[in-house]
């Protein structure tokens, strides 16, 4: 690596950070103020006892995680298929199909939410998880496939073809070649697909049913009441996912978090 | 499970244009069902007489299209894309350097990612309220300078066009560090080391060497930082004091204030059509250019 | 042991709390009893001292009174209610799931619209919802609304006058008044030390980035044609010009657009002066007791919820013992001690904390409902774009 990094470089990327983490301070912080509002007056834990008391958080928490959860999964399986086909395939529609899929990165989320309850009725389907899974997928799969393909698009083919060369059939090479080299854009592409999904407003409001209020319904709602057990759970949230990526990256050290 | 295999070997074997389709068509489809004939539908809608209470009546019309190049509302969008614009080149001159010393920063590489990350995991709505804490007149940064003597009265910064791009900003930075530290990151450090040998500078170096090749992941950068940053209202309202009116507050409002979705639409389909044309002129260049590369 | 014999014991036992009601449906069905049957013995038993005009447990096979109520059967084992968020007790639900064996979904909407939206699908799934009164007339245009069986709401008598027969609901066939409230200034009486009478404060240039006004066009608008002395719910062109010169006017003086979260900034002092409803004042209040609240001279708007059940419901039953249980005094009484508004139940208030005072009639002619604008809609959309980014 030639030269050293010069030192205005490194304050201006330090400063960033700084910007980039001064309000989860605050966050934190007014998560033990003794106050409703933004007023300091005193140090408590009682945000975090009343979190115990709302069955709205948790219940809501656990919406958002199966929602998360399941919704990754899917739109990350069908995304990194769908990124494959795109890169390793010339057809005709490839580029239609192309910006076919910048189409639900451009689209205002009210309209994908309205189309979408409507489509839902149509079908006659009953709103509740389902419907929001189902949503989410939707948006998810064109950021899945983005990210993907820059993961591909730097990858070595001649792996996957040498592997068959030996005999491997187009599944094992598959499985064995490509995967484990595409792994990082997958990784990258699910964490992306998660986080849109965990923290999605406007487009959830418009699919949920009864009992099926996400996190941030909820979120939104007391922001709204100004709770700050708001604070709490997100200090919370902040913590334990802080504590497993730290954890996952020490246990696949040869596996970098990458983007 | 292997006669599924060699099935689907043999008949992938005999239509190429069939294999890349069974690796697409669950995604494909998934997208066609759940978004775009949903969307189809709304464009229909945009074509309709509206409905009192939402929703729309038989009828065919142009009228929401002609609406909304009325002056009023030209000015809403240029507003929203000059907001648009000046969060992505900010995005872009805070995010490049941030990608570059992170794709230098061999060890700490991961880490670096990952507070890039961290924020993200709390609500969007949250963190703006954080935010406000931190700027209001009362707020945490004035209290600060205040107990320093640094100031005598507290610095209005909230609301105001500066907060509401330190807000657009916040929200949108990872999307423009991500892209950009990949393509970084794929950059043969021989290529730097042999222009160092000839003699380039530094900053020669960076202009003729790592601009250009970084340049696949500033444009994905700009585009995921410029598009959702062209829907955006929350953060104007929050930080702003709603008291300027963007594309996405006024779409909101025909859905959910004036009972006009239609024209809400309406208005949709023509910033779409916009972002979208470019995105599609984008990429025909870019195919042109790879020449049936990958 | 005869059917009717071992019936009436079957009854009696529930009446003396000997079993429950959950152990006398599982007999009652063994006996063939008809769920109709069942659901008015239930009835009979469960209103206890709330409803001593509960009709008795008499045979089905006895015609009801003139106008003949249908029966809803047994309370549903689920109910699902969408609510604005944090307008309701802490301990309401949880209390009705216990004494009703019922298990309640409660989801928040953050606006009319929204709920509407979502209704007006028929496949929501949502029995019970909480409109304002101009979106009852919009549900009732678009018959979103299931009529009230009042047999099962005999705590009903207990709404005040004031809140009997709303302009949106003339006959009370499908609202259950839920809390009332007023929109008026809400100000910081250590900063602005004259107390201010009039929506002219918000044009008051010493006053500038000080000042908040709300952000919805209905209340915005509506304040500005009621400091012209006009009607909130007008839709005459000369009105709304001079609401918008009024709006523009002031717009320079706001800090900002905003309705709910300016509590925070009143406490803290970042604002003096807000337009906000009365609720949201009393629970700022409570954090700092500088904060007061006054209605302007000119008058303002004066609005009341209502919980009303969703056409094509699941859970009827469960939905009118809720509302039923919602209007017992001490339940009413609570829930409007919690949101700081003030409660339609004339018991509930008189259980209340802090009571939330009836307006006097002298006020009642300074306050005025928002009523649904129908087609006038379009010309307050185009007012408040123009407001909002001139």
């Amino acid at each position: 690596m030639p030269g050293k990094l010069p030192k205005w470089l490194l304050a201006l990327t330090a400063s960033v950070y700084v910007f980039l983490h001064a309000p989860l301070l605050v966050l934190v912080l007014f998560s033990f103020n003794d106050s409703k509002f933004a007023v300091w007056k005193g140090f408590t834990f009682r945000w975090y006892e009343r979190l115990a008391e709302r069955r709205d958080i948790l219940d809501s928490l656990w919406v958002s995680l199966e929602v998360g959860l399941a919704s990754t999964v899917i739109s990350t399986l069908l995304g990194t298929l769908l990124a494959l086909g795109l890169a390793r395939h010339r057809f005709v529609g490839r580029t239609l199909l192309e910006s076919l899929l910048y189409v639900p990165i451009v689209t205002p989320e009210i309209v994908c939410g309205i189309s979408l309850l409507i489509l839902f009725v149509f079908f006659k389907m009953a709103l509740g998880i389902t419907t929001i899974i189902i949503a989410h997928v939707a948006f998810n799969i064109s950021f899945v496939v983005v990210v993907v393909r820059s993961r591909l698009e730097g990858m070595d083919r001649n792996l996957e073809e040498a592997a068959m060369i030996l005999g491997a059939d187009e599944f094992t090479a598959f499985w064995k070649v490509t995967v484990p080299q595409l792994w990082p854009g997958i990784l990258s592409g699910a964490l992306l697909a998660f986080i849109m999904s965990f923290d999605d407003y406007v487009i959830t409001s418009l699919v949920t049913g009864p009992g099926s209020s996400t996190l941030p319904i909820v979120v939104y709602s007391m922001v709204r009441g100004v709770e700050p057990s708001v604070n709490a759970i997100s200090t919370i949230i902040l913590v334990v996912t802080a504590v497993l990526i730290y954890a996952s990256d020490r246990l696949t050290q040869d596996k970098p978090l990458k983007a | 499970m292997s006669g599924v295999r060699l099935a689907w070997l043999r008949w992938s074997a005999r239509r190429p244009d069939a294999r890349a389709w069974g690796l697409m068509l669950p995604g494909t489809g998934w997208l066609l069902v759940f978004f775009m004939i949903p969307l189809l539908l709304m464009l229909v809608y945009s074509f309709m007489p509206k409905g009192m209470y939402g929703g729309v009546v038989a009828g065919f019309t142009f009228e929401h299209y002609l609406r909304f190049f009325d002056p009023l509302y030209l000015k809403i969008l240029v507003t929203t894309v000059l907001y648009a614009a000046a969060c992505t080149v900010l995005s872009l001159l805070m995010g490049y350097p941030v990608a570059y010393v992170i794709s230098r920063a061999g060890p700490w590489k991961n880490l670096l990612v990952f507070l890039v990350i961290v924020p993200f995991w709390t609500s969007f709505l949250v963190r703006t309220y954080a935010m406000m804490f931190l700027l209001a007149d009362e707020g945490l940064i004035n209290k600060v300078l205040l107990a320093l003597h640094l100031i005598e009265a507290p610095i209005a910064m909230l609301p105001s066009t500066s907060a509401v791009m330190a807000g657009l900003v916040y929200g949108f930075l990872p999307f423009m560090v991500l892209p950009i530290y990949g393509s970084l990151e794929k950059l043969d450090p021989s290529l730097l080391e042999a222009a160092e040998v000839l003699g380039a500078k530094p900053f020669a170096r960076f202009m003729k060497i790592v601009l250009p090749l970084s340049m696949p992941g500033v444009v994905a950068g700009s585009l995921l930082v410029f598009i959702p940053a062209l829907g955006s209202y929350l953060t104007s309202d929050l930080l702003g004091g709603a008291k300027t009116f963007m594309i996405g507050n006024l779409v909101q409002q025909q859905f959910m204030k004036a009972n006009n979705w239609p024209f809400g639409s309406a208005a949709s389909f023509v910033v779409m059509a916009v972002v979208l044309a470019a995105v599609f002129g984008f990429l025909r260049q870019r195919d042109n250019s790879e020449a049936g590369g990958l | 042991m005869s059917f009717e014999k071992e019936a009436i014991q079957l009854i009696e036992a529930v009446r003396r709390g000997e079993i429950d009601r959950r152990a006398f449906l599982r007999n009652a069905l063994g006996l063939g009893m008809s769920l109709g049957t069942i659901g008015l013995v239930l009835e009979a038993c469960s209103t206890g001292e709330e409803a001593p005009k509960a009709p008795p447990a008499a045979p089905p096979t006895e015609p009801a009174a003139p106008p003949p109520e249908p029966d809803l059967g047994p309370v549903e084992a689920e109910l699902h209610i969408y609510m604005w968020s944090d307008y309701i007790a802490d301990d309401t639900v949880a209390n009705f799931e216990k004494e009703f064996n019922c298990k309640v979904t409660l989801d928040t909407y953050e606006s009319n619209e929204e709920m509407i939206a979502k209704v007006q699908t028929g496949a929501s799934g949502y029995d019970l919802v909480c409109p304002s009164g101009y979106a009852v007339t919009v549900m009732k245009n678009l018959d979103l609304m299931e009529k009230l069986v009042k047999k099962y709401l005999p705590n009903y008598a207990n709404i005040a006058p004031t809140f009997d027969k709303t302009v949106f609901d003339p006959e009370n066939a499908f609202t259950v008044p839920w809390q009332w409230g007023t929109t008026g200034i809400a100000y910081r009486k250590d900063k602005i030390t004259t107390p201010p009478d009039s929506w002219a404060l918000f044009h008051d240039a010493a006053l500038k980035g000080k000042v908040t006004m709300m952000d919805d066009m209905r209340d915005n608008i509506g304040a500005w044609l009621k400091f012209r002395g006009k009607s909130l719910n007008s839709v005459d062109a000369a009105d709304l010009a001079a609401a918008k010169a009024d709006a523009m006017l002031a717009k320079p003086n706001l800090k900002a657009y905003v309705s709910a979260p300016v509590k925070a900034q009143l406490v803290s002092g970042d604002v003096w002066a807000a337009q906000l409803w009365n609720g949201d004042t009393m629970q700022g209040k409570a954090e700092n007791p500088e904060i007061d609240f006054i209605l302007p001279k000119e008058g303002a708007a004066i609005w009341c919820d209502s919980m009303v059940m969703v056409k094509g419901l699941k859970n009827k039953r469960a939905a009118h013992e809720f509302l039923n249980y919602v209007l017992r005094p001490e339940v009413g009484a609570k829930i409007s001690d919690y949101t700081g508004y003030g409660s339609p139940n004339a018991k509930a208030t008189a259980a209340m904390a802090s009571p939330v005072p009836y307006p006097t009639d002298e006020q009642m002619k300074n306050l005025e409902y928002q009523q649904d604008l129908a087609a006038g809609t379009a010309a307050w959309d185009q007012l408040w774009t123009e407001i909002k980014s001139g």
